[in-house]
């Protein structure tokens, strides 16, 4: 015997509205603690990155000193070569001028070069040879000149001269 | 019973209140400071990046400058490197000698990274054209070498005593030395 027109319905404690409703409240709350999770895990990988950067830079930073360093020592040693061989070759040029002054009249025994000062020492036929030919030349060179003879065994003249550069810089203060 | 709310629909806005408080404090407490934190160090974080990138690419020059300047002038830093020999130059240039002696004299002053020491030489040279040839090639030798004064030419019979004194300029004797200290 029926008491009802309708086929009975299984009853949930959830209705199915309900059941849809509390899927999207997970769905809702998923999201923020997803949001919020993924804000920390990125705020936490800034920091390690953070400590890393500044690490990197300081390497590189001293890496590059370390190399510049190098650079300037490089640049100092090839300006020092070049200096060394422009003296070599001013020194070659200075010394053949020197030995081209002295006329084939006279004959060179010794010679001393210094920075500041020349000191000949040398046999001339006679004084006016010296003087005409030598020490005219040298004494457009020199600020002092000096010159002694001692007459030879073979009647010419043995002769010292010395010849000096004066400083510049003192020169110019006292003038 | 039009007016009466079903209890169901009743929980339903009870949950929905409760959810909406729920996020509304967590995001004003936790989410917004951790977003504006985040926001911050992304700033950072890619100022930090720039500052790498300019690091490395100021490393880069440098680093490309000095190969450069390494290729450019590896001749001369050879020659800053290798040791002097007395033999060996004695040799290369007795060409223009007839005789060539070599005392060292001391070690000389420090001059930045390298130092410098004395060599005293006595030759005996024919003409003076040989001394020219001899500082043509000492400029084009393995060694950084400069003639210095005092220079003394003496005639010797039908030859010219020269002696002159010599700086060698060379990475190893400053290495040696600071090893020895």
């Amino acid at each position: 015997m029926k008491y009802s027109f309708i086929a009975p319905r299984s009853k949930h404690f959830i209705s199915g509205e309900m059941r849809l409703s509390l899927f999207f409240f997970t769905v809702s709350i998923s999201m923020v603690v997803f949001a919020y999770l993924f804000l920390v895990y990125k705020t936490v990988d800034f920091k390690e990155h953070h400590t890393s950067f500044s690490k990197t830079i300081k390497q590189l930073e001293k890496s590059a000193s370390v190399l510049e360093e190098k650079i300037v020592v490089i640049e100092a040693e090839v300006k020092m070569h070049e200096q060394i061989s422009t003296d070599n070759t001013v020194m070659k040029e200075s010394i053949r001028n020197l030995f081209d002054l002295v006329p084939d009249q006279i004959t060179l025994t010794r010679a001393e070069l210094n920075e500041k000062s020349l000191i000949l020492y040398g046999i001339t036929p006679n004084k006016d040879t010296y003087e005409f030919m030598l020490q005219a030349p040298l004494q457009s060179i020199f600020h002092r000149t000096f010159t002694s003879f001692y007459p030879a065994e073979n009647g010419w003249y043995n002769f010292v001269s010395s010849n000096y550069l004066d400083d510049e810089t003192a020169v110019e203060e006292a003038e | 019973m039009r007016g009466r709310i079903n209890h169901q629909t009743l929980y339903l806005i009870f949950l929905s209140s409760l959810l909406l408080v729920g996020i509304l404090l967590f995001s004003f407490f936790f989410l917004i400071p951790k977003g504006k934190e985040y926001r911050l160090l992304r700033l950072e974080s890619k100022k930090e990046q720039q500052m790498v990138d300019r690091a490395r690419e100021h490393h880069r020059t440098v680093n490309e400058k000095l190969e450069k300047l390494q290729a450019a002038h590896a001749k001369t830093i050879k020659a800053y490197e290798t040791h002097f020999s007395p033999q060996k130059f004695t040799k290369i240039h007795s060409k223009e000698f007839q005789n060539l002696s070599l005392t060292e004299i001391a070690m000389a002053d420090h001059n930045g990274s390298f130092k410098v020491y004395e060599v005293n030489a006595t030759t005996k040279i024919t003409s003076p054209e040989s001394f020219y040839h001899f500082l043509e090639k000492v400029n084009k030798s393995e060694w950084i070498i400069g003639v210095n004064f005092p220079i003394h030419f003496e005639r010797e019979g039908e030859l010219i005593r020269s002696s002159f004194t010599m700086k060698v300029h060379n990475h190893e004797e400053g290495k040696r030395e600071k090893e020895g200290h």
